[in-house]
């Protein structure tokens, strides 16, 4: 069979179908494919925190008085006041993100670096909270009791998640800088922003259901 | 050529469907690193077929133990033996096969794309998959998981250090399935061709993207489960011991969980293949396309709300027992619906009995009675005597070897010459057929009468008024085995002897047979619009702008088996 008729290479202008019409359409289907598989990959992070947050409802289930008891002691609720300012932060953060997309839509550049940077310092301020409440947490540590265990993996997996979404925005920052969005094709800014918003509600649920809860 | 009037306009310009990638030329980016689909299925057709091998092989090692009552092994090294192989079967067998190779190289064909949403994606999960196999068979220097493959607590806590290797290992996987999951689902949703509305998407692209859905999120519940198992064997994080107020019970939760949904991701495809192959072979369209098309979407909702059903006898809350019976039972409803309607179209057909229609039609009878014991099963008075006995082994291996390999199997006979672009020797895939029907049934029946008389699974040495039963199901096992040569023979034969296949062979109706076998790297010249369902046999095909192989519109076959005549 010949190829010929169906080589068109990798359509970067060298036919007269490949002209800037064609391009456009090109970029637009890819996004969305590229949309739909990142809400599915979410959709399926989601399902990995639910599984987590499963466990812990039913370990609590199997006792009558929540927090357990370790060594004759009932282990003592968590530091409600600190966890309030460090949520702040972290829906601070969202407020900045969703900022730094609007004014890179109207292109103003200045103010997303401005936004971008400080959702950085936010994400960067609310992990550090997290590892100043980690040393302070009397609940017997990680390994201690059901208590611990769901606590800090939890938190730990989101925490994670805080952390690579950091470095997601910092690529996607220099990626800003390197030219590789423009003020109609910017599906990576998406993508993060809508990553961040993930991460803020996955903290939504766990600071009701170890804080308040 | 002749078609029927259009019902939609076919022209939409579809520029991600037109662009073609420019074929890679260097050995390894072509071959080892590709991110065509097609050599991806072929990857993981080949992985797959040696860890069937090595898995097989343990299967034997527990029937030789079994022979005798006393055992043959030592209890230890059953206890390892039967784990790996459930494990193996489970999640690097079935598993791959049908969503991994019949998934890649079928599904983007049947709907006319030329390659699946995100290949990187595609190449990153299929090499996930031979790292997880290799750690999980490197697991026996280590003491290998001895807990079935279900690996309950309290057992696994205590086992050595292979069991943190097969958590690794089936993590691996799990995301190897989650991404390919997702990868697929946007290739169903996004790369159609042009006028293929869902109710013409071919079958087995249906059953594809409700497994895509299962695998998507059901594998990360499973990913999380043993998570918390590495965490606690590594760690001592307690989510599982009682004796720090963890549950086990919880472990069994999390793993059913995912574990109920996995068996339809095994089975769900195997139902695509069966739904392309009876049609084919009776050359008649398919009876209730619809209904076929979204029982397949309504079993893998169903099948999230069943996973306690395996649980009845592990003391969870006796209340919650009747309604998970009764959706248990529910799922009877869309599965027989398939069965009748597969019934319903072989009814008046012309059927050609050749190797693949001949599994086919073994699938039909041998799941249908894995059904009907799963049914026993799910009715709690009937599992509490069942539960744990050689009852549930018969049971699993009717669908999954029943259900699951025989599908592969007609698969493999009814793709092979589009794979390669040469027929399998049909006479001998005839034989295998018979013979492998034979062989399972008189190994698998009687584990069904030893179960009720009360035989436990999972043991070494067993009461000595078993026994006859053993050495009949062993002897059976060892033919079943031996059947498993004819297909990789002919195979090989295939490849030295077979006749050219030309583009269609059997005069099926689906995309992927308008083009050559093999297909070219690029699939299609140009991206037919889609005007019908596939399955008219006797109408036009509905396919316009279709710039189709010669030979493949035919709508009558040659026969290749040489035994239609009644025409």
């Amino acid at each position: 069979m010949t190829t010929a008729a169906v080589e068109h290479g990798h359509g970067h202008g060298d036919g007269p179908d490949h002209d800037d019409g064609h391009e456009e359409v090109i970029y637009q289907e890819t996004r969305d494919m590229r949309l739909l598989g990142f809400v599915l990959f979410l959709c399926s992070d989601v399902v990995l925190f639910s599984a987590f947050i499963f466990a812990y409802l039913y370990l609590r289930g199997t006792i009558d008085e929540w927090p357990p008891i370790l060594n004759g002691h009932q282990l003592p609720r968590l530091d409600l006041p600190f966890a309030e300012f460090n949520s702040i932060v972290l829906f601070g953060s969202g407020v900045t993100m969703h900022h730094a997309l609007e004014n890179w839509k109207h292109g103003k550049v200045g103010r997303f670096d401005f936004f971008m940077g400080f959702t950085i310092v936010l994400g960067v301020m609310f992990l550090c909270g997290q590892g100043y409440e980690y040393s302070h947490a009397a609940i017997g540590g990680w390994s201690g009791s059901i208590f611990g265990a769901s606590f800090f993996t939890l938190t730990g997996m989101h925490g994670f998640h805080v952390f690579c979404g950091v470095a997601y925005l910092a690529i996607l920052w220099w990626q800003t800088k390197k030219g590789h969005y423009d003020q109609t094709h910017y599906f990576g800014l998406t993508a993060g922003t809508l990553y961040w918003h993930f991460v803020d509600v996955i903290w939504v649920a766990l600071f009701f259901l170890f804080y308040i809860f | 050529m002749a078609v029927a009037a259009p019902t939609t306009t076919p022209t939409i310009p579809r520029p991600v469907l037109d662009h073609i990638h420019p074929e890679p030329t260097g050995f390894i980016r072509k071959y080892i690193f590709s991110i065509d689909h097609k050599i991806i299925a072929f990857q993981y057709f080949i992985t797959a077929g040696l860890f069937f091998i090595i898995a097989g092989l343990l299967a034997e090692m527990i029937r030789i133990d079994l022979l005798k009552h006393t055992g043959v092994l030592t209890p230890n090294v059953y206890n390892q033996v039967y784990s790996v192989h459930g494990s193996m079967m489970v999640w690097l067998v079935i598993i791959p096969f049908v969503s991994g190779a019949f998934g890649n190289f079928v599904m983007p064909l049947q709907i006319g794309a030329r390659d699946v949403a995100f290949p990187w994606l595609n190449l990153a999960a299929f090499w996930m998959f031979p790292p997880a196999g290799l750690i999980l068979l490197a697991s026996f220097a280590f003491g290998a998981p001895d807990a079935g493959w279900t690996e309950y607590p309290p057992i696994s806590l205590q086992a050595p250090f292979g069991t943190s290797m097969w958590c690794i290992a089936i993590f691996l996987i799990g995301i190897s399935s989650t991404l390919t999951g997702i990868n697929f689902l946007v290739t169903i949703f996004k790369m159609r061709a042009p006028g293929m509305t869902f109710t013409r998407m071919p079958l087995f692209v249906w059953a594809s993207a409700a497994t895509a859905g299962l695998n998507m999120v059901a594998t990360t519940a499973l990913a999380a489960a043993l998570l918390a198992l590495f965490l606690e064997r590594q760690f001592g994080v307690p989510f599982y011991n009682p004796t720090k107020g963890g549950s086990p019970i919880l472990w069994q939760h999390m793993f059913w969980f995912y574990s109920h949904p996995a068996v339809y991701i095994m089975i769900l495809p195997a139902f695509g293949i069966i739904s392309e192959v009876l049609p084919t072979f009776s050359r008649k369209p398919i009876f209730g396309y619809k209904m076929i098309a979204f029982s397949s979407v309504a079993i893998a909702l169903l099948g999230f709300m069943v996973w306690a059903h395996h649980m009845f006898t592990s003391g969870m809350a006796p209340w919650l027992q009747l309604p998970f019976m009764i959706i248990t039972m529910l799922i009877a409803i869309p599965t027989g619906i398939k069965i009748f309607s597969w019934m319903a179209t072989l009814w008046g057909g012309s059927i050609e009995f050749s190797a693949a229609c001949l599994f086919a039609l073994g699938f039909l009878i041998t799941f249908t009675l894995g059904g009907v014991t799963g049914f026993f099963l799910a009715a709690v008075p009937a599992d509490l005597h069942e539960h744990g006995t050689y009852f549930v082994v018969g049971h699993i291996h009717y669908v999954l070897y029943g259900g699951s390999v025989f599908g592969i199997y007609a698969g493999l006979y009814y793709w092979w010459p589009k794979m390669t672009g040469r027929m399998m020797n049909e006479r001998l895939g005839q034989w295998h057929a018979w013979i492998t029907f034979v062989a399972f049934n008189c190994t698998f029946l009687p584990m069904h009468w030893l179960g009720l008389l009360g035989m436990p699974r999972r043991v070494a040495m067993y009461d000595p008024e078993f026994e006859g039963w053993n050495i009949v199901v062993s002897v059976c096992s060892f033919f079943l085995a031996a059947s498993t040569l004819l297909i990789m023979g002919n195979m090989l034969w295939s490849f030295k002897n077979g006749k050219k296949a030309g583009p269609n062979p059997w005069g099926a109706r689906t995309l992927e047979w308008m083009i050559s076998s093999p297909p070219p790297y690029y699939n299609f010249k140009t991206v037919p619009a889609v005007l019908a369902a596939p399955y008219d046999f006797g109408n036009p095909l509905p396919y316009i702008g279709l710039d189709a192989e010669p030979g493949a519109m035919e709508a009558t076959p040659q026969s290749t088996t040489g035994l239609v005549h009644a025409h």
